[in-house]
């Protein structure tokens, strides 16, 4: 019940931080240079064009009539329709969640599925080859720009092992390639946190009772170190997944994916302010969720936090 | 025995090869998705280039600019105010339903319509009514005599749509739905991915030799580059990397194309502010700059000096003109030393942030130190630019101009002293030069309008209220099997006649 309680008004919460960064992108998208008229009607227009258009678009009325008129619909459900392609927002945005999500997901999966066993392969092995290789792959896999390993995957498996698509999303075979992209520098983080936080754990007074009580090795890993060494990895996950969603901009450009990221930098380009407003809006929403599921996900990993939310009661 | 068996044999060869497996299809991929199948909600090339092979025009022009006939077999001028077309007969859309006059005019009525707010709306502002004489005998009256009629019916925007279809999709109309009579049929589009297009088999051209058509949108030159090169993709229509263009062209596994585009690139002169107000400075910052190591160095030398205002493919170039100013720097600091400007000035140079626009104001930078002018650049968003540049921007600015493909549409709306205030930028205002660009453009006999563009042409060369700077190859590429494509100056190629070999 206390959870139950905690979750609902840490939901609650949300909403003040999407009205923020309602208020936020909305004077962002308004106040930068540039009009939307413009650049739909190309460098040919005339003043009389421009105003007909800004007319028919409502960018005629008060900034704060605008904003009303957004948040009102926004309330309701609707975002509005694309300047551009006169779609409803809620729509082109719906179209385009299923394959960020899609590689979200598995992005997060692969630095989990690998970034996990090399750290604590890593801690295992301390101050050993392995331990100096694992970091080895670990900095690299932070440091080098994620567009730079994309076309480099590319040129391998694209051109001199013609196995893998290098754009579009017509198979599994699509997805192996953004996948890693996307997932890459997350990787490298869980694995440093893994390996560090490995090493605390194992260190501590309960492992050595545990061992000290004869129980095997196995059962210490899984059973007494594992779950500890879960909490840190489970919040920087949590913290990257919001990353990553950014990190899906450059993804989905390099590897002509239709995704949200690709939507919101093309509306961005054209000044198609729903979609932007829109997109932003909803990234905002994801990454609210994402937090508030890690930390439930903390307090079900973590016996003293979920004492603390009965404390606070 | 013997014969029947090898009857059996020849059917399941054919079974195996049924038109499924034989389908032909042809991938392409261009910068960006489309925005729109409604060719009156769109001002992109991307999206015109898939609007070209669903839909059909009452004209269309060819691979030199020059109009045929497309969905109109004739038409004619009973007097200097009208255009009577006579619409080919047995034509019908992808719907089934038949193309009569009535179509045409829901077309155009709907994209003068303020409320459908279509980009492409200027193209028929002189077309005052529409009128439907019988179900295949359409009339067109202008508010006043207008030449370039054609060339704006020839416009994607201009695109025949088929009122039922339009009607019934509504908001849909677009996105779901696109009804043309052209050579292939809208299939389906899975925004933000592709577009794909099936033949129609009933075109009144013939049917294509392509099964089917899918166009992708792929944002990253390398990426578009690695697609062809692995066979993903079939053709890149044009915008292909110069910087790779070279190294491909000698590839033998791919065909390359080119053809000069029919935008000029120029840097606008603010002539209402001091010293560009002086016709001798100006002439001396184009003494100045040498276009063609600009050609060689921003372009990779695909393209050309700029002969004037006008590209060569536009219909209405001065075929006689030779590069507007050649490079001579010489004579730009004696033409400066003439204008009592001997020190040289300060001015700015405004462009947006492409590389390309980047690294041509940097040259010209260079070259405009050399004769004393002290170059300042500056880097604006793309909208900014257009807007401030609109409003008077006081200084240079890097632009290019694309126009319609006749003279009127290239010059008119960037030099007319009407248009000060919106497209025409430079603020230059000439009595003699808007009396020959309106009777240009009122003047219906083509040879006589060459002669009076032709004049214009020679004027504003000498009057420079531009840098005329290039005329930039469209660059294209194709898999070896891609038969009979040819790149279009206005960027935009029927693929009707392309076909795919083994």
């Amino acid at each position: 019940m206390p959870m139950l309680r905690y979750f609902l008004r840490r939901l609650l919460l949300l909403i003040p931080v999407l009205l923020g960064v309602s208020v936020v992108i909305f004077s962002i998208v308004h106040l930068a240079p540039g009009d939307p008229a413009e650049v739909m009607l190309g460098p040919s227009a005339t003043q009389e064009d421009i105003a007909n258009l800004r007319e028919q678009l409502g960018l005629n009325r008060p900034l704060y009539v605008q904003y009303g008129a957004f948040l009102g619909n926004a309330l309701r459900g609707d975002l509005g329709r694309s300047m551009r392609s006169n779609a409803p927002v809620v729509e082109e945005i719906m179209d385009r969640f299923p394959a960020t999500l899609t590689l979200a997901v598995l992005g997060m999966a692969f630095a989990i599925g690998i970034g996990l066993p090399l750290g604590l392969l890593a801690a295992l092995k301390q101050n050993t080859w392995i331990d100096a290789l694992c970091s080895f792959v670990a900095l690299a896999g932070f440091s080098i720009p994620n567009f730079w390993i994309a076309l480099m995957l590319m040129l391998l498996f694209s051109i001199y092992i013609p196995i893998l698509p290098s754009s579009g999303i017509d198979s599994w075979k699509n997805l192996v390639m953004p996948t890693i992209v996307l997932g890459v520098q997350t990787m490298a983080v869980i694995a440093r946190m893994t390996r560090s936080s490995m090493l605390e754990v194992i260190r501590q007074d309960y492992v050595r009772t545990a061992r000290a009580k004869g129980i095997s090795d196995r059962l210490v890993l899984t059973r007494h170190i594992l779950s500890n060494v879960m909490i840190p990895v489970v919040t920087i996950a949590g913290l990257y997944f919001g990353h990553s969603l950014g990190g899906v901009v450059v993804t989905e450009t390099v590897f002509s994916i239709p995704g949200l990221g690709r939507l919101i930098v093309d509306a961005i380009r054209s000044h198609d302010y729903p979609v932007v407003q829109g997109g932003v809006l909803f990234f905002a929403l994801c990454v609210g969720v994402v937090n508030l599921l890690v930390d439930m996900l903390y307090a079900a990993l973590d016996p003293r936090i979920k004492a603390q939310y009965r404390a606070a009661r | 025995m013997k014969v029947s068996r090898a009857i059996l044999m020849v059917s399941a060869l054919l079974l195996i090869l049924s038109p499924a497996a034989l389908a032909s299809e042809l991938r392409i991929a261009q910068v960006a998705d489309i925005a729109s199948m409604d060719p009156q909600k769109v001002n992109d090339v991307y999206s015109a280039n898939v609007i070209r092979q669903v839909y059909s025009n009452l004209v269309q022009v060819d691979e030199n600019m020059q109009i045929i006939p497309d969905l109109a077999e004739s038409w004619e001028n009973p007097d200097n105010l009208s255009w009577v077309f006579h619409l080919r007969r047995g034509v019908a859309f992808h719907n089934g339903e038949p193309v009569t006059a009535a179509d045409v005019k829901f077309t155009f009525d709907r994209l003068k319509d303020p409320s459908t707010a279509a980009p492409g709306a200027t193209h028929l502002k002189e077309v005052k009514s529409v009128e439907v004489i019988d179900d295949h005998t359409v009339k067109l009256v202008t508010a006043r005599p207008y030449a370039p009629m054609l060339m704006s019916l020839s416009r994607y925007e201009t695109a025949i749509l088929n009122r039922k279809a339009v009607e019934e999709a509504g908001a849909d109309y677009g996105s779901k739905v696109a009804v043309g009579c052209g050579p292939y049929r809208f299939t389906s589009w899975s925004r933000g991915d592709k577009v794909i297009l099936e033949r129609y088999d009933e075109y009144f051209g013939g049917p294509a030799k392509i099964d089917r058509l899918v166009y992708r949108g792929i944002p990253e030159d390398a990426t578009r580059l690695i697609e062809l090169e692995s066979g993903g993709i079939d053709l890149i229509p044009a915008n292909f990397p110069y910087a790779e263009f070279v190294n491909f062209q000698g590839n033998k596994g791919f065909k390359t194309y080119t053809c000069p585009a029919m935008a000029t690139n120029y840097l606008g002169l603010d002539v209402a502010v001091k010293p560009l107000d002086n016709k001798l400075a100006r002439q001396a910052i184009n003494y100045a700059v040498d276009k063609q190591a600009i050609v060689d160095a921003v372009y990779f030398g695909l393209g050309m000096p700029a002969r004037g205002p006008l590209s060569p493919v536009i219909w209405g170039f001065d075929p006689n003109r030779g590069d507007a100013y050649p490079y001579n720097p010489e004579k730009a600091r004696e033409l400066l030393a003439e204008a009592g400007l001997a020190d040289g000035f300060d001015m700015t140079i405004f462009c947006d942030a492409r590389t390309e626009r980047t690294s041509t104001a940097e040259l010209i930078q260079a070259y405009l130190a050399d004769i004393g002018v002290r170059a300042s650049i500056e880097l604006m968003e793309w909208s900014a630019l257009l807007s401030e540049t609109a409003k008077g921007i006081g200084g240079g600015f890097l632009l290019g101009w694309t126009g319609t493909g006749d003279a009127d549409g290239g010059l008119v709306p960037i030099i007319h002293s009407a248009n000060i205030g919106s497209s025409n930028r430079f603020r230059y205002s000439n009595k003699n030069l808007d009396d020959l660009l309106d009777r240009g453009g009122a003047e219906l006999d083509q040879d006589a309008r060459l002669k009076i563009y032709a004049e214009a042409q020679e004027l504003i060369v000498d009057e420079c209220p531009l840098l005329f700077l290039a005329v930039q190859e469209i660059t294209a590429a194709s898999s070896k099997s891609v038969e009979g494509f040819r790149p279009y100056p206005n960027f935009i190629p029927p693929l009707h006649g392309v076909s795919l070999s083994e």
